[in-house]
């Protein structure tokens, strides 16, 4: 949700006068929106902004994302980092997989999820 | 045996070496977790485009962020905090860019099995970012940074958030805007 609500954010300031870039780790969902500048690192969400702890590879997808925002020749320009997260990338695969699950545990997130959707509504209308 | 430039051109990827599609992703997990109708993300034609007015050396930027601020009455905000939808905010949020704000992300879904938030400055750059003005690549920051609520609702962050945060760096005088959700 966050790639989405920076991307629509963009769109606007962007149609309002104001150049943006993104930083993000969501392809997907950035493009799907479509944006004018946008930097991808692919690593695990979380880390659009570089590695922890790292900051030869923070500095990086700084200088990048700044470069992105300098030279894009047209709207929906993506530049992918370079940068990996690791030397495999066997950890794409774990996001939301349920295939490792049981029928209980599956049971299991759904009871939490429909308490997180609770607990967000609540908050929604407090606001 | 070095690698030479031929080898690492010619290096095969694995089949699943690829961005993650989190949006298919998204729609089978909650598929299998039994609820219907699935989301359908914002998608658009047109891209608004604005060329940038002058040089980065000399421009004002904005940091907008997703993180939110830490609430001391929430619950577990802290690294490895299973998903707290009590740290939520639905309202923009600034803060002064001088110090650097104690922003937490338990409130949203990033990878919590390969990372662990424990590091601010893989979610939030203001700390690279000041470097950046002090090194004179970036004119300088704007007096504040800005949050943006992570609402499911496209219409919300259209007609109110989206239009609150333009005038929020207009206040601030913002040339560029870099965004970094979490």
């Amino acid at each position: 949700m966050c790639h989405q609500t920076v991307s629509l954010v963009a769109r606007h300031l962007e149609a309002h006068g104001i150049p943006t870039v993104i930083m993000g780790c969501a392809k997907d969902i950035v493009e799907h929106c479509g944006v004018p500048r946008f930097l991808f690192s692919d690593f695990p969400l979380g880390n659009q902004a570089g590695r922890p702890f790292d900051v030869a590879s923070q500095r990086e997808t700084l200088e990048l994302a700044l470069s992105v925002l300098e030279s894009a020749p047209a709207a929906r320009t993506t530049v992918q980092s370079p940068l990996r997260w690791g030397a495999d990338a066997a950890w794409k695969r774990d996001f939301n997989d349920l295939s490792k699950l049981s029928s209980e545990q599956i049971e299991a997130r759904r009871r939490e999820f429909d308490v997180v959707k609770s607990v967000a509504k609540g908050k929604r209308e407090e606001a | 045996m070095t690698t030479t430039a031929l080898d690492t051109a010619t290096a095969v990827a694995a089949e699943h070496d690829v961005p993650i599609p989190y949006m298919q992703r998204t729609r089978d997990y909650y598929l299998a977790l039994g609820y219907g109708n699935p989301y359908r993300w914002a998608h658009h034609v047109d891209v608004p485009f604005t060329p940038l007015p002058m040089p980065l050396s000399q421009a004002r930027l904005a940091l907008i962020t997703t993180a939110a601020p830490f609430q001391p009455d929430a619950g577990d905000q802290g690294p490895h905090a299973p998903y707290n939808a009590r740290a939520k905010f639905y309202k923009v949020y600034s803060m002064s860019s001088d110090v650097t704000p104690d922003l937490r992300i338990s409130h949203v879904g990033y990878d919590r099995v390969h990372t662990s938030a424990e590091d601010i400055n893989t979610y939030f750059p203001l700390a690279r970012l000041r470097e950046a003005v002090s090194a004179g690549r970036i004119g300088s920051l704007t007096p504040r940074v800005h949050g943006a609520p992570t609402n499911r609702s496209q219409r919300v962050t259209i007609e109110t958030d989206a239009p609150e945060l333009f005038r929020r760096c207009q206040e601030d005088g913002a040339e560029v805007a870099l965004l970094a959700p979490t």
